[in-house]
């Protein structure tokens, strides 16, 4: 199945300063494993923040659906 | 022409020549104020190396931003520009200028001449003596700690 | 210790007095400065139960050992008090240029004593004091009291001045300086209104000593690049915190309609983007490095911000997606010196009261012109606003509408909702001045993360200590919010450098913790136990119907269980009250 992924903050250094990419990933593909595939490993990235699946905020190991948007934001801190 | 007007005449054009080729290759800081916030660490580093406390007021450097009357956002630039006016107006040959200003302090007399003279409003007189940036001997500490970039030395 | 000035400007408005004195130094070890040490003068020199608008209250205006230095983000001055809106210690953090003058004149603080006979105006540069009349002053906005202070002073002079709120002592009043920066929550405006003090005038054009200056510089600024440069801190120039409406809508914390539901759908009609089109340049405060104030123009309106808690409250929680109105609401608040926060959930309150029938205050969701009119109102006190002035505590007492009433301890509610965050219902319990969002900012770990449940009681007591234990460090200091990479090494190595004395992680981590225990106990003081922890009934009652959260609502055995964990961490009993042990140890 094909997602789309955008990153938002610092993450975006993974994509080359660009903010989204379609990839790609097998059927039941979990958030985790789909931003692996597309080369970020969210445990060694130190300001990884959260993913969210179309808008919505998920954990990490939630699934994906076919035509999903996942984004992945860096750490946020202050108010 | 003498023989020493000659030579006072060639010596003259030769070192204008001089400074006018160092003032082409001569590094310079240059401010692009799109890029300044305001938050004036330029003058606290610049005070913090030549007079050993972090004392703006001393600093020969002052860029700022205010709100005027909170409707707009300006600028106040005093920054050198190695213009050479100091130099070129000094009573008292205490400036001396080559890829930066130098103030002898036994000669400087305070008279401000300089200060008045000074384009970028640079210059302070402050306890008798002209305060003048000295570009930090070639590596100024302004432009090493300016956060955004507006401060350049090039 | 370095890195202060050893003086204390003490001015007694009754008798026109002023006088130094020296820092107590021993109080500033175990303080450092700003929120800690401001908050340890109050303890000590107020006398329990006073009336926060009676002459007997202060005001403290507070630096820190960093303040005036090159440590970036640090020209933060903190402003405390005892508030009119809660009735517990209030100390806030106002960024602009206020904080360095005040020490380059030569004080570490200024402590603001009794009341002026007439409204006037107090004038520091050097040791040079004289109080000055305001009745030109008096009744005008803070932007024209500011402007006119400075057409008379130059650009050199801070002003810290109040709007019309603080005159009428509206306890929503803050404080202004620089025009567009406040010290916003708790009323600390009104505490000045009554001293009858439109504004403090200060410049200084003395110096800061820290111990081997040159080395201590070059430090510095590698620290500068290294950390508070790098690019999970320089969001904030790019867009400062219109870029948390994203995160707060995705994260299913961006409250909607009085906080009766989260997200919105016409979020992208007034986010980061497009409010920053209109963007005119950037401003940081002095010592700044990151810049983050937003100065835009947008049709006739001229504002640096709208900051995302304005956003916030002036757009879906009252019904309301055209940004104009937001930046316009925005901009009529600082004028009249109201608290975004506070005055805006005031209106939206009023309009649920009114949509649901309760009570017809005039303002429905939506209703924009009326917000705006509003809060004119309410900053003067007439008509309709001599009510809603009240607040939403006391007004819900009043009319009902008490389980909508978000407010804790008298403080409203911040725009992060609470059913999308457990923590953060935690968080505006148990802080030192109500529901604020800036003493520990939960969702940074239990929304904002990858593997974190935000919706359990699990694990929140000891991650609201540990965010409040960082953030009372960081204040005491008197650092921005902003350099949210600054850790407990770096903020012990920052001491080290200005003081000359060493500091550890571990030494300022036990001084977040004694901050954090003098608030407690100022408040228990004045009688507050853990009775008065609380929460909204609407986040125990009502589930959140859409976004991330959508059938979330908090179990009130979970928020008890919570602030008994957070208790428990600190060492208090299960009423919420320090021992006799730790009260001696403040």
């Amino acid at each position: 199945m094909v997602i789309t992924i955008k990153l938002r903050g610092s993450l975006i250094k993974y994509f080359n300063g660009q903010r989204e990419k379609t990839i790609e990933v097998p059927l039941d593909c979990s958030a985790e494993e789909a931003l692996k595939l597309a080369g970020i490993d969210w445990p060694k990235i130190e300001n990884f923040g959260f993913v969210a699946i179309n808008g919505k905020r998920v954990m990490i190991y939630d699934k994906l659906q076919d035509g999903d948007e996942l984004k992945a934001y860096s750490k946020i801190s202050g108010g | 022409m003498s023989d020493a007007n000659v030579v006072f005449t060639l010596f003259f054009v030769l070192r204008q020549e001089h400074l006018e080729r160092m003032n082409g290759t001569m590094k310079r800081l240059k401010f692009s104020k799109e890029k300044c916030i305001g938050c004036q660490l330029c003058a606290q580093v610049c005070s913090a190396i030549h007079e050993g406390m972090y004392i703006p007021s001393k600093a020969r450097i002052g860029i700022e931003t205010y709100y005027d009357r909170g409707g707009s956002l300006k600028y106040k630039d005093s920054y050198c520009t190695l213009c050479g006016i100091c130099f070129k107006n000094c009573p008292t040959g205490a400036i001396s200028k080559d890829d930066r200003i130098k103030v002898d302090y036994e000669a400087c007399t305070g008279c401000g001449v300089c200060a008045g003279k000074c384009p970028k409003k640079v210059i302070k007189i402050i306890e008798g003596k002209a305060y003048i940036c000295d570009t930090c001997d070639g590596d100024p500490m302004c432009v090493k700690v300016c956060p955004q970039g507006a401060l350049r030395f090039e | 210790m370095l890195g202060y000035q050893n003086n204390i400007l003490r001015i007694n408005l009754t008798k026109k007095e002023a006088k130094t004195e020296p820092l107590r130094m021993d109080w500033a070890e175990k303080y450092i400065g700003s929120k800690g040490l401001s908050i340890k003068y109050l303890y000590e020199e107020l006398k329990p139960g006073i009336d926060p608008l009676s002459p007997e209250n202060k005001l403290i205006f507070m630096t820190g050992p960093l303040t005036g230095t090159s440590v970036p983000c640090s020209g933060k001055l903190a402003i405390a008090g005892k508030s009119p809106a809660t009735g517990t210690i209030c100390d806030c953090s106002i960024g602009g240029h206020s904080a360095l003058k005040i020490k380059y004149a030569g004080y570490d603080a200024v402590i603001l004593e009794g009341k002026l006979d007439k409204p006037g105006y107090l004038f520091i540069e050097n040791d040079k004091i004289t109080f000055e009349d305001a009745a030109e002053l008096w009744g005008k906005g803070s932007h024209e009291a500011e402007a006119m202070l400075i057409d008379k002073y130059g650009h050199d002079y801070s002003v810290i001045s109040i709007g019309p709120a603080g005159e009428t002592l509206c306890t929503m009043a803050c404080i202004n300086s620089d025009y567009y920066r406040q010290a916003g929550r708790g009323g600390m405006g009104a505490v000045m209104g009554s001293k009858n003090l439109k504004a403090v005038v200060v410049n200084g054009t003395g110096g800061v000593k820290i111990p081997n200056i040159k080395e201590a510089v070059k430090r510095i600024a590698e620290i500068e690049k290294e950390d508070t440069l790098q690019e999970d801190n320089t969001f904030v120039y790019d867009g400062g915190t219109t870029a948390f409406l994203e995160a707060c809508q995705d994260g299913g914390i961006l409250p909607k309609l009085n906080f009766s539901d989260t997200t919105d759908e016409d979020w992208t009609k007034y986010n980061g983007e497009v409010l920053l089109e209109s963007l005119e340049g950037k401003r940081g405060c002095g010592s700044c490095g990151l810049g983050c104030g937003n100065f835009l123009k947008m049709g006739d309106v001229v504002c640096e911000g709208p900051e995302y808690e304005s956003i916030s409250v002036a757009g879906p929680n009252a019904g309301n997606s055209d940004p104009v109105a937001i930046v316009k609401a925005n901009q009529v608040a600082d004028d009249m010196g109201l608290d975004t926060i506070s005055a805006g959930d005031t209106i939206i309150w009023a309009m649920e009261m009114t949509e649901k029938g309760i009570h017809d205050f005039g303002v429905r969701f939506g209703e924009m012109d009326k917000y705006i009119e509003y809060l004119k109102l309410i900053a003067r006190k007439e008509g309709i606003g001599a009510e809603l002035a009240l607040g939403v505590k006391k007004l819900s007492e009043k009319y009902g509408g008490t389980d909508f009433a978000m407010q804790v301890k008298g403080l409203e509610y911040p725009q992060y909702e609470p059913r999308g965050s457990w923590g953060m219902s935690l968080a505006y319990a148990v802080s030192d001045r109500g529901a604020c969002h800036m003493r520990a900012y939960a969702p940074n770990e239990e929304v904002f993360a990858a593997s974190i449940p935000p919706y359990t009681p699990e694990g929140k007591g000891e991650m609201v200590f540990n965010l409040a234990q960082w953030n009372a460090v960081k204040f005491s200091l008197c650092i921005c919010d902003f350099w949210g990479t600054l850790n407990m090494e770096l903020m012990a190595e920052l001491m080290t450098l200005a003081t000359g004395k060493e500091w550890t992680a571990a030494d300022m981590a036990e001084v977040g913790t004694r901050v954090i225990n003098i608030a407690r106990a100022f408040n228990q003081r004045e009688g507050f136990t853990a009775k008065d922890d609380t929460a909204p009934k609407r986040l125990f009652n009502e589930a959140l119907k859409n976004g991330p959260g959508a059938g979330q609502k908090i179990p009130e055995e979970a928020f008890e269980d919570m602030k008994q964990q957070y208790y428990k961490v600190l060492g208090w009993d299960e009423n919420g009250m320090l021992p006799e042990s730790l009260l001696a140890t403040l």
